[in-house]
């Protein structure tokens, strides 16, 4: 009873509190903090699974940076938005095969989408992105090109920071739109109709589909995924070097820190990691109570 | 006694001041109260057995919690410190802005701090991380710290990273007196679970709300009564009304201290469901009425009863269920004690003179103890609290210190009037107090 009284007989001290134990207040037992625990369920990462995982994000800043170059292509005159259509209808197709290929392979549980819905889609899209291509053709005209072009960066960070890597397949819907809202400012400020409606769709194909099939590449051939995606980096550096090689030299050093460096600070400070849990923790509800 | 947390607001820390502070004026101590106004209730007040109560106009900010400066409240304080010549400050509750002000303020003018903590904090997220933080300041240099529970002293170890030495456990305690059972309000075609906690997540509501349409499926004379309010009382709505569970569960809105009792009486076993707990009250005011407990085990509830008065389960729906209906199987038996003999069993257990005895104790060891004067408290905050944090609050420290001395070139200490003692050695108010002697104590302090 009370700080410091003098200290009582050799029974063992217990953690309760309903008894009137033998021990100043203050008593500090050998079993203090025995409960405490730590770094429970801490994940053990190895550097180069962490690396592979981080490509993904290096894939993505390449993607953004193949669409910024075909832009600067098509803007420039260098490539005609036919050549474009062609490529992206052939790119589709192909696309389309291996997707439907590697959906094969598993049994998915839902009923699956037929080809004719897959085609009515894409139809109607296609039909209403070529209508009103003269119009967002026209949207931004009263608008600056310095406010688009800041407009358009700012929505393709939003895309990159808000997209699921985890969960790619959809994209989430923040990050498609951010994506498509950067794509509708950046096509808007090219010469004709037909470039903007070329433009469109070539977004659709980098921002909504190419995620979906790499998702599906990364379930079913993990190995070829990994090429794929330093595939598309090298992709994406050169052909922004081809156009601006300071850009390229920026892209570099970004993929570098993303996919290398983050990942070594990741893995090193792991084990700075000093996370303490014990019996005052929130209980923490595991169960579905929806259901209720 | 410094808190936010005073009478008109109610709970754990507001009876735990008022009983502590009853007991220790019985024991001759002079005990003087400050907290910030509630409402229209401002300026000195007086309690039983003349127990005064300092309502200082501070703008509250949330939760009933004060805002803090570190400094506007000082001349505040500063004039109650020395008006009732205060030899120990005692702050209750990590919640308290006030309480952390007051202990700021006392280290700065000399004064003997305790500081009693009442709850439980994770390490998980940011804002734990900031009160932690700040806990260490205020505590680093504070003589003692009292926690209700061994787990809540080993949270608050870990927290403010303290010296175990200096930190002591004094439980809460209840009433006996308030809390007698009635076996005769309950009703016997029915078995009635009392479920008394505000409606808030920490309370594990949601557990409850799940656990009632499963029980009362199975035991059809099965009945819930749940006293309290708040936000998750949408919850316990949505399954009543889900399962057609209206006469069978029973919403009593938020009850007042008094009206426990008669809720209690009136059920045959009493569920607490929280998801944490420093040392919960509730099922020490249901067991001293007689009730067969059933608890979750998290924080310092297995402390608080011995295991033939309790059922614990691990926190989840399941558990909970297998654990109130063993309860449920014993109580149709009839193999459970008696109301009477439980209670017997409790009464003894926690009794809030035991607790000022102790506390007291706690004060005659601070009041031995030197307070740190302004340079060794600088060097210790920045010893103890890191470069920026401990540097940040030695120089905040510093600027006190300053205001104090200028207070004290403004108004000197010996140009304030002394207060007249209502209580303590000197204390004018008798067990039955002459209006006179009553009339004389509040003009003084007014």
């Amino acid at each position: 009873m009370g700080p410091d009284s003098a200290p009582g007989p050799a029974v063992p001290w217990r953690k309760v509190l309903w008894e009137c134990q033998p021990f100043p207040d203050n008593y500090v037992d050998q079993r203090f903090l025995e409960e405490l625990r730590r770094n429970e369920g801490i994940r053990q990462y190895r550097y180069w699974a962490v690396v592979k995982e981080a490509g993904f994000v290096g894939e993505r800043l390449s993607c953004v940076a193949i669409f910024i170059t075909i832009w600067l292509y098509i803007e420039e005159g260098l490539l005609s938005p036919e050549t474009l259509l062609w490529t992206s209808l052939v790119c589709a197709l192909l696309g389309y095969g291996l997707h439907q290929a590697l959906t094969s392979q598993v049994e998915s549980g839902c009923e699956p989408r037929t080809r004719l819905a897959d085609l009515q889609s894409a139809t109607i899209f296609l039909s209403f992105t070529f209508g009103f291509s003269p119009v967002l053709k026209t949207l931004t005209e009263s608008v600056s090109t310095d406010t688009v072009y800041a407009m358009s960066a700012f929505m393709l960070l939003a895309h990159l920071v808000s997209f699921p890597y985890a969960h790619p397949s959809p994209p989430g819907s923040f990050s498609l739109n951010a994506a498509l809202f950067a794509s509708v400012c950046l096509a808007s400020r090219l010469p004709g109709a037909l470039h903007t409606f070329a433009m469109l769709s070539c977004a659709l194909l980098v921002f909504a589909l190419w995620p979906c099939l790499l998702q599906r590449l990364r379930e079913n051939a993990p190995s070829q995924f990994t090429g794929v995606c330093v595939g598309v980096c090298i992709g994406g550096v050169g052909g922004l070097g081809s156009q601006w090689p300071g850009g390229a030299v920026l892209l570099a050093l970004a993929l570098w820190s993303v996919t290398l460096l983050c990942p070594l600070l990741l893995v090193k400070l792991q084990g700075q990691k000093d996370n303490i849990q014990g019996p005052w923790d929130e209980a923490e509800i595991h169960e579905d109570l929806s259901h209720f | 006694m410094v808190s936010d947390f005073f009478y008109p607001n109610m709970g754990g820390v507001e009876s735990h001041i008022y009983q502590l502070s009853q007991c220790l004026i019985e024991k001759g101590h002079k005990v003087v109260i400050v907290t910030h106004a509630y409402g229209r209730r401002k300026g000195v007040r007086h309690l039983t057995n003349g127990l005064k109560v300092y309502y200082l106009p501070l703008q509250v900010m949330y939760n009933q919690s004060t805002a803090t400066t570190c400094f506007h409240s000082l001349p505040l304080m500063r004039c109650v410190f020395v008006r009732e010549r205060i030899t120990v400050v005692h702050a209750h509750s990590s919640f308290s802005a006030m309480g952390h002000d007051a202990l700021f303020h006392a280290k700065t003018m000399g004064l003997n701090t305790v500081f009693t903590d009442h709850s439980l904090f994770g390490f998980a997220d940011v804002s734990s991380v900031l009160t932690n933080k700040l806990l260490t300041v205020s505590l680093c240099d504070t003589n003692h710290t009292v926690c209700v529970s061994y787990t809540s002293k080993e949270n608050t170890v870990l927290r403010a990273a303290l010296n175990p030495e200096i930190v002591s456990v004094i439980p809460n305690a209840v009433d006996p007196t308030d809390f007698t059972p009635d076996p005769s309000q309950r009703l016997d075609d029915r078995i009635t679970i009392v479920v008394i906690s505000r409606l808030v997540y920490r309370k594990g509501i949601d557990l409850l709300g799940g656990l009632i349409p499963e029980l009362c499926l199975k035991h059809p004379d099965l009945h819930f009564l749940i006293g309290g309010e708040g936000p998750k009382r949408l919850v316990l709505e949505e399954v009543r009304e889900k399962y057609q569970l209206h006469d069978r569960v029973r919403l009593l809105g938020a009850l007042e201290h008094k009206d426990v009792r008669g809720v209690l009486v009136q059920g045959h076993i009493f569920l607490n469901t929280s998801l944490t707990e420093a040392f919960c009250m509730a099922i020490l005011e249901g067991a001293s009425c007689g009730l067969q407990v059933v608890s979750t085990r998290v924080g310092g509830i297995p402390e608080v009863l011995p295991e033939e008065l309790i059922t614990m389960c691990e926190p989840n729906v399941r558990a909970l269920c297998a654990g109130l209906e063993t309860v449920i199987a014993r109580q149709r038996s009839g193999s459970v004690p008696s109301p009477a003999s439980i209670h017997a069993r409790v009464q003894n257990l926690y009794t809030w003179r035991n607790v000022a005895e102790r506390t007291e104790k706690v004060y005659d060891r601070v009041a031995g103890e030197e307070v740190l004067p302004l340079d060794r408290r600088l060097r210790r905050l920045r010893a103890h609290c890191g470069p920026v944090a401990g540097s940040i609050f030695a120089f905040v420290a510093v600027l006190d210190f300053l205001f104090l001395l200028l207070l004290q070139w403004w108004v000197p200490d010996w140009v304030m009037d002394v207060a007249v003692d209502a209580t303590g050695p000197h204390g004018l108010w008798r067990q039955v107090p002459s209006s006179k002697v009553g009339a004389h104590s509040k003009s003084a302090v007014k």
